[in-house]
């Protein structure tokens, strides 16, 4: 809301400033002086502030004047107030607030706030940790959009499956469309693991007016913005999420917790004539987690591809990186048919 | 024209030798008729190709497209030589094609004597009704028909006509190979149709299917592929292509499933599968101490091949489900009485020497990025492999310990290490010395000769050339 609404605010508070002069008395003429040099400054801020908002938001009949075959999409109004979407842009808004309070950047809306590409820009820089060389501030439209082509460019590059992505584009960005936007922020989010919970099921009508023959057509679609597998698929936000739970609430089961796990991988271990006692200490190393690996999947690792008694921390840089990211997975999924 | 037919034709042993040596080429392949290259060799008479032929593997009884054996085409060309030669090697002596003749027919048409003397002595049937009701006696001259005639009364055969028996059951389990297999490494995915799934494992799934009209099974890799990984697998499956034994079972060729990125390894069907499952899965073949011993003789064979390779194959682990069974009809008698029962069962009679063969199934070998650091089967691995890197190993004597658990396996018919799981096995033998036992009443020679190739002492085990003559003195005993 900072440009559209901004605005308004500002002059509330100028009333209630010149109220406040008006209180303390003056002069006639100090009065007109002041109020002379409010419109002034009025003047000059929206001078300036006036060319960020090029587009309209409230579409006026111009917006409708389409050529023949355009299709022309907006989101349905009444979905605005679905509360599925309503958290799901609260939850975003707060996580951008927080990747970017170091920055004392406040967003406050989604669809005001990114569309110029400054918001998007801060928060992917800090996402991915790199700078991307673009102005940091433009006031025209034309320069708003080469930035914007930049930093969505740079995005698209590093989201996996992004590049071919119909989801958002410069122009659905910039035009402010909330579901362009959307997509773009949870797709963000997912990619860098961000430690929220999505609401699943998230869907919105789109409406697509497309006119033919002189008569425009509407007809709506459901565009899916969060799917069942926000649940499901389980991310590490998620897993993450389970065990700072447990931490952060109920510290005096933790140790509970531990039993339950040293009894499960010892059930195993012990096949092999080997035995936990501590978590902590023993499990660092990565050779239990390698030799229990292997008795849950069912293969025996050669001995020759890890070091049995680790000396330094080279030796415990047993597996090829891609390697012990999939037993890591491995190992979680079985940890989860373990019943805390 | 310079190519393999015309050098058997010609005699040119230097040259045959030399495309012999070539892993990617099929000796038992056949020409445009399905003549092999000892159907050539008998035709000429070169005898010195033939018994190089047969040494390297060669279907002794191989049909052409009119169903003749090298031995017809010998004994029709008066190649006395080669006609011994075949017989020495179990050729089949009566054997019959597309028109019911014997080669004692021809021998008797064309009037080699010699030849036909010599068939007769050797069990030929001289009263053999070809489809015209003609005997081998009704084409000899009269003095070479009372020769014969004498001979196989003295042999107690019976003199009443044999009357003309169809043999089209056979099909074309007898003919040379079609030679289209060997020749295209390269195959487009397009070209396969994958029609049952056979099994899926943890690394990777087993397709049966059809590619250019034969039956093949397909390895699909559990893992999508980089192209690193396309790279190094279209490096490495070439080898893999080995045709010139009769003991390894090659890799047709391999491709990616352009779709899921999924690397495909395409063998020929061999249905009766593994020898582990004919060991211990539900098959209802009978393995018999006699075709246990072929079996060990046949993976000693195709493991001494592998390691006269120079480089080696590296990561071609032996174990019995990296061994296939086939039937192989061209290299056995097929007027064996038990075969004739079994044609009108429609099943499998076993007992019957050189009825099964193995094969030790290249499409079986591990890729350089496949699996690593996963051994699924450590059980028949040495406690050395399990412990060393492959380089920091004599890789042939750890093969040996390998083959001397499939020989405990063969013998005992039961499955190495049976109640632990991968993990416990790899670890137990590694570092707590767990080994076989092997139960009383084995034969002696077996468990002293496994006891042998078990040496603790990985350069105190033998070589597979020195096993190899302790089986077929084995065999020949039994």
């Amino acid at each position: 809301m900072a440009t559209s609404v901004s605005p308004g605010s500002s002059t509330l508070k100028k009333e209630k400033e010149e109220s406040f002069f008006e209180k303390i008395g003056g002069t006639l003429a100090r009065r007109k002086k002041t109020k002379e040099a409010q419109e002034v400054e009025a003047e000059g801020k929206h001078a300036i502030e006036s060319p960020t908002s090029p587009t309209v938001p409230d579409f006026g009949p111009e917006w409708y004047s389409l050529a023949e075959n355009e299709e022309r999409s907006m989101l349905d109004p009444s979905c605005r107030e679905d509360p599925q979407l309503v958290t799901l842009k609260k939850i975003l808004l707060d996580w951008i607030n927080d990747e970017l309070a170091h920055l004392r950047i406040i967003v406050k809306d989604l669809e005001e706030d990114l569309f110029d590409g400054q918001i998007i820009q801060k928060l992917f820089e800090k996402l991915e940790n790199i700078k991307i060389e673009v102005p940091e501030v433009t006031q025209t439209e034309v320069g708003q959009k080469q930035k914007l082509h930049v930093i969505l460019e740079e995005i698209n590059h590093i989201l996996p499956n992004a590049w071919n992505t119909d989801k958002w584009n410069v122009d659905s960005i910039h035009g402010k469309n909330l579901v362009a936007i959307l997509h773009l922020m949870i797709a963000l989010a997912r990619h860098y693991k961000a430690p929220i919970r999505l609401p699943s099921n998230v869907k919105v009508n789109m409406i697509i007016v497309k006119k033919q023959g002189d008569v425009l057509l509407p007809r709506t679609i459901i565009v899916e913005l969060t799917g069942k597998e926000e649940q499901e698929q389980g991310y590490d936000s998620q897993e993450r999420d389970a065990f700072d739970t447990l931490v952060s609430h109920a510290p005096d089961k933790l140790n509970v917790v531990k039993t339950s796990l040293i009894n499960f991988v010892n059930k195993h271990l012990n096949k092999v004539n080997l035995e936990v006692t501590d978590l902590d200490t023993q499990f660092h190393d990565g050779v239990y987690l390698v030799l229990l690996m292997g008795l849950l999947e069912g293969y025996f690792v050669p001995l020759y591809n890890f070091h049995l008694t680790t000396t330094s921390f080279e030796e415990m840089q047993v597996l090829p990186p891609g390697e012990s990211n999939t037993k890591y997975k491995v190992f979680k999924n079985n940890f989860k048919h373990v019943k805390f | 024209m310079e190519d393999i037919y015309t050098w058997v034709r010609e005699g040119n042993a230097f040259q045959v030798r030399m495309w012999l040596d070539n892993t990617e080429n099929d000796l038992n392949q056949g020409d445009d008729h399905q003549f092999s290259l000892l159907h050539w060799a008998a035709r000429e008479g070169r005898t010195n190709i033939c018994e190089m032929l047969i040494n390297r593997g060669a279907r002794i009884n191989a049909t052409n497209m009119g169903d003749d054996t090298a031995l017809h085409l010998a004994a029709a060309h008066g190649n006395y030589d080669t006609v011994v030669l075949l017989l020495h090697n179990k050729a089949n002596i009566n054997s019959v094609n597309e028109h019911g003749n014997t080669p004692l027919h021809y021998a008797c048409f064309w009037g080699y004597a010699e030849i036909a003397e010599h068939l007769a002595n050797n069990g030929a049937l001289v009263n053999m009704a070809n489809e015209f009701g003609k005997t081998p006696l009704d084409h000899a001259q009269p003095h070479l028909a009372h020769l014969l005639k004498e001979r196989a009364v003295s042999l107690g055969q019976d003199m009443r006509k044999i009357p003309f028996q169809d043999r089209s059951w056979l099909g074309y389990q007898t003919r040379s190979r079609d030679a289209t297999l060997s020749k295209h490494s390269g195959i487009n995915f397009e070209h396969l149709h994958f029609t049952t799934r056979i099994m899926s494992t943890k690394s990777a799934e087993l397709w049966k299917g059809r590619w250019q009209k034969n039956d093949i099974v397909a390895k699909i890799l559990n893992r999508v592929c980089s192209d690193r990984n396309l790279r190094d697998f279209k490096e490495e499956y070439p080898r893999l292509r080995i045709f010139n034994h009769p003991n390894i079972l090659p890799v047709l060729g391999g491709c990616m499933d352009p779709k899921s990125r999924s690397l495909v390894i395409i063998s020929q069907w061999m249905k009766f599968r593994t020898l582990y499952d004919v060991l211990h899965g539900e098959t209802n073949i009978v393995v018999d101490q006699n075709q246990a011993l072929r079996f060990a003789l046949d993976i000693a064979r195709g493991m001494d091949f592998l390691h006269s390779l120079d480089p080696m194959i590296p990561r071609m682990k032996l174990n019995s489900k990296h061994v296939m069974i086939d039937e192989d009809l061209a290299k056995i008698n097929i007027d064996d009485p038990k075969y004739q029962m079994k044609a009108h069962n429609g099943g499998i009679v076993s007992g019957i020497d050189e009825d099964l063969t193995a094969k030790i199934n290249m499409a079986d070998y591990t890729f350089t990025f496949h699996d690593v650091g996963k051994e699924y089967n450590p059980a028949w691995l040495a406690p050395e492999a399990l412990q060393r890197k492959p380089e920091d190993i004599n890789q042939r004597a750890a093969d040996m310990w390998s083959y001397a658990v499939l020989l405990w396996e063969l013998a005992t018919r039961e499955v190495p290490f049976a109640d632990m799981s991968p993990s416990e096995t790899g670890m137990k033998v590694a570092l707590e010395g767990l080994r076989v036992t092997i139960p009383p009443g084995t034969s002696a020679h077996l468990s002293r000769l496994i006891k042998i190739c078990m040496n603790e002492d990985p350069g105190k085990r033998p070589k597979f050339d020195m096993v190899i003559p302790i089986l077929e003195k084995m065999k020949a005993a039994s």
